[in-house]
């Protein structure tokens, strides 16, 4: 059997596109938690932002619109939990909990509408380079804006949090609000802005399943995602470049379960699916072990609530 | 230029609390002025008021004739008032320069030579690039003065400062600070500590109970004077007589290691001890040095190999607290309210919790409720607990009648050691006094004492026998007439 070197290349292209959406709504979160909130309403933030893309693409016909449309929707979202965990000072927990159930109840509601309607073609970029180099070309062309800008995002994500002042201020202030506070630091401004910033990421992870992955409305579509990017970024200990490893292996895997399915190898079908959820997590969990490290990036004041006393 | 720095009739009230009743006070540059009062007294409030941690309900606050408007830290900043916590407002995880350039508008690049020059002028020396919790809390302190200076403060205020220093890093501090108040800048120092009043201050004054009680100059004051106008009342001194020496072992400590995967904590290194019927072993250091390492090794909350502690002829290094209890030893842990009692239980409640196995207490797996209250009611009186509610939630108790309950119901068991962790930490004079008592009647009663302590004039005070701990090494067991503070400081810093 003669395998054609551009369908590797395919098939790497593939497992890439499936780790967009982990790399996007983990970087997101990643910035959330860095400031000291833990947020589990990914997946529901996710579900928002993909019916939102969705609906926004078939209402208006454009993409644009519905790309900045499911941000902002995530945004909105966010902000609820935002308002309810920095202003009402309820549990991060139970409110996150509260969030994603409640992004699938109204995700399923608005939907019920847009079942069955086909999507939209999304624009791709540099197309016509995809067959100038074997292999290469098909892993490095041809793939959305969305795509392009979630493979550099762990990298602006490691020099935003190293490099600026602004993401000095986001880490001291998950390291220790009351001092921040001391400091003169506005820590619930910053804590709300991280919280929106990571629900606009999850809106955009969303928007790229529904409206570019498969480009169809179909309910829970996320199917768990959102809780393997809450994963990541836990066992990738805050890191955002082995966010970007562990998305990768979780894609990997997930595609290449489908192939091995497809192949008819041997292996109970509920085994070869369960298998990048433990892969990713033992990967990471192994490449993370230094207990220094973890100490040191494990934002200190994480899932706590901050009362200012006056 | 000269500051001045007005408080005019300043109130605060908490709660069923007056923290700042109608103070007024001025200070002038060039001098440094002590505020002394005990804890609860009002200083702090006072001085978070000018930091503007705590925004006041009635008062106004003049820098040199200008009104300010504290409603925020950054306000203090804005208006050149510096402040260095007493609990350091340092991100650990953060690099001492992450730390610095945190609230500073300057490019990295001129900081860092600024930070330089700030560094050389004073002597300091720090290491700008690794985190800051593997830093001295007398460099933390620094890296704090630091911050205050890199923005040529008019006030510098320093709340607690030598709580966590040695005698050498107080003796520079006070040093800088003198240089700092030669240069123009107007210190407010506030301690509870007379001593230090005495050798740094030009003026103090005395707050008691929300209240200022006086302004005056330190040339016309004795330590004696001040401490009669701080706690209001004549206070009598105790004093322990000495020890019947004994050479009846009651627990010996062999070949003591302890190694922890947390870089936050301290490891214990091969510690060798024993103590006597009767005796009180003080353990002196610097906090952080492996004290709550070495409180949590020999109370069982950290197990360790079962020959490396031997109790009453009885190898006990792998039992827990609760089964070391049993043997007759009793635990006062630091951190009242984390370690010692349950904040949200009621104060009955909190008794039973070391004594479980009790009979008494409970019935085939059911609260015996009226003999716990019982028990609870004896310990309140015996031990002079300020409060006839024993339904009262722990939290609500001040920490000096906490602290009394917690040492009342280890002592009722009368176990033959008590282990204590800085009994008297925070407290005011009366209930250290109290403590200090009960202490000392416990070794007349021929039972041994093992007190972990940061408080020097307490170790000498109380102990027998006084070793130090530093990075987690015993230093070698001295009798307690041959040794002083000094002595004590120097060991604290880690020479030998």
């Amino acid at each position: 059997m003669i395998i054609d070197i551009n369908f590797i290349g395919l098939i790497i292209a593939s497992i890439m596109a499936s780790a967009v959406p982990l790399i996007l709504a983990s970087c997101g979160e990643l910035i959330t938690e860095r400031s000291g909130v833990l947020n589990l309403g990914v997946e529901g933030m996710m579900i928002i932002g993909a019916i939102s893309g969705f609906a926004l693409m078939t209402v208006t016909g454009s993409l644009i619109i519905a790309i900045f449309g499911a941000m902002l929707a995530g945004v909105l979202i966010s902000t609820i939990f935002a308002f309810l965990t920095q202003t009402l000072i309820t549990n991060h927990v139970a409110t996150g909990l509260a969030l994603t159930i409640f992004g699938i109840g109204i995700s399923a509601m608005i939907g019920k509408n847009f079942v069955g309607i086909p999507g939209k073609e999304f624009p791709v970029l540099f197309e016509s380079l995809k067959d100038t180099i074997p292999l290469i070309g098909p892993i490095l062309f041809g793939h959305s804006i969305v795509f392009y800008f979630a493979f550099a995002l762990p990298f602006i994500t490691s020099y935003f949090l190293k490099k600026t002042k602004i993401g000095l201020i986001v880490r001291a202030v998950g390291d220790s609000p009351d001092s921040a506070s001391n400091q003169g630091i506005n820590v619930r401004l910053v804590r709300y802005a991280c919280i929106l910033y990571g629900g606009a990421m999850s809106g955009l992870a969303g928007a790229y399943l529904s409206m570019i992955y498969t480009p169809q409305w179909i309910e829970n579509m996320t199917g768990g995602r959102g809780w393997i990017a809450l994963a990541l970024v836990v066992f990738s200990t805050w890191n955002p470049i082995k966010i970007l490893i562990g998305a990768m292996i979780f894609g990997g895997l997930t595609i290449i379960q489908f192939h091995m399915q497809a192949i008819g190898v041997r292996i109970p079908v509920q085994f070869l699916t369960a298998l990048p959820y433990i892969v990713t997590i033992i990967v990471l969990v192994v490449i993370s072990r230094d207990s220094r490290k973890i100490r040191l990036s494990t934002p200190s004041s994480l899932g706590k609530s901050f009362h200012k006393d006056n | 230029m000269n500051t001045n720095l007005k408080i005019s009739n300043v109130t605060k009230i908490y709660p069923g609390c007056v923290a700042n009743d109608n103070v007024s006070l001025e200070f002038n540059s060039g001098k440094i002025y002590a505020l002394l009062g005990e804890n609860g007294a009002g200083k702090s409030t006072l001085v978070k008021i000018l930091s503007g941690v705590i925004i006041p309900d009635e008062g106004k606050i003049y820098l040199n004739e200008n009104n300010l408007k504290l409603n925020s830290p950054l306000d203090a900043k804005k208006n050149d008032i510096g402040m260095v916590f007493q609990h350091f407002n340092l991100f650990e995880t953060l690099s001492v320069f992450e730390n610095l350039i945190i609230d500073s508008d300057e490019q990295r690049e001129s900081l860092r030579e600024k930070i330089d020059t700030i560094m050389k002028k004073y002597n300091f020396s720090i290491d700008l690039d690794i985190p800051v919790l593997n830093l001295s809390a007398g460099q933390k302190q620094k890296v704090e003065i630091i911050r205050c200076l890199i923005r040529s403060p008019k006030v510098l205020i320093m709340d607690e400062p030598t709580s966590v220093l040695t005698e050498q890093e107080t003796s520079e501090l006070f040093l800088s600070l003198k240089k700092f108040s030669e240069e123009g800048i107007l210190i407010i120092y506030i301690t509870h500590k007379l001593k230090e009043v005495m050798q740094l201050c030009d003026e103090v004054a005395v707050m008691r109970k929300g209240k200022l009680i006086s302004v005056s100059e330190i040339k016309n004051e004795n330590i004696e004077s001040l401490a009669n106008k701080m706690v209001g009342q004549n206070l009598k001194t105790i004093k322990k007589k000495k020890a019947k020496t004994s050479s009846d072992k009651l627990i010996k400590i062999t070949n003591l290691n302890f190694t922890s995967e947390d870089p936050f904590e301290t490891n214990l290194m091969d510690i060798n001890f024993s103590v006597n019927r009767g005796e009180c072993l003080g353990i002196a250091g610097i906090s952080g040095n492996g004290q709550s390492e070495l409180f949590q090794v020999l109370s069982g909350e950290i197990i360790s190999e079962k020959d490396s502690i031997e109790f009453n002829n009885n190898y006990i290094g792998d039992l827990s607290p609760q089964e070391r209890r049993e043997y007759l030893m009793a635990f006062s842990p630091e951190d009242r309210l984390e370690q010692a009692a349950i904040p949200q239980m009621k104060i009955f409640e909190n008794v039973a919790l070391n004594n479980f196995k009790s009979s008494n207490f409970f019935n085939n797996g059911l609260i015996n409720e009226n003999k716990i209250k019982e028990h609870s009611k004896k310990i309140i009186s015996d031990f002079n607990v300020n409060t006839d509610n024993i339904e009262l939630k722990s939290q609500f108790l001040s920490g000096g009648n906490l602290q009394k309950l917690i040492i009342g119901r280890e002592l009722i068991t009368s176990p033959d050691l008590l282990i204590c962790f800085n009994p008297t930490w925070g407290l005011d004079v009366g209930a250290i006094n109290y403590i200090h008592e009960t202490l000392i009647k416990i070794n007349e009663q021929n039972k041994s004492i093992i007190l972990i302590s940061t408080d020097t004039d307490e170790l000498l005070k109380l102990s027998d026998k006084i070793s130090v701990i530093h990075k987690g090494k015993l230093s070698k067991i001295m009798n307690a007439e041959e040794v002083t503070s000094e002595k004590l400081g120097i060991l604290m810093g880690g020479a030998n």
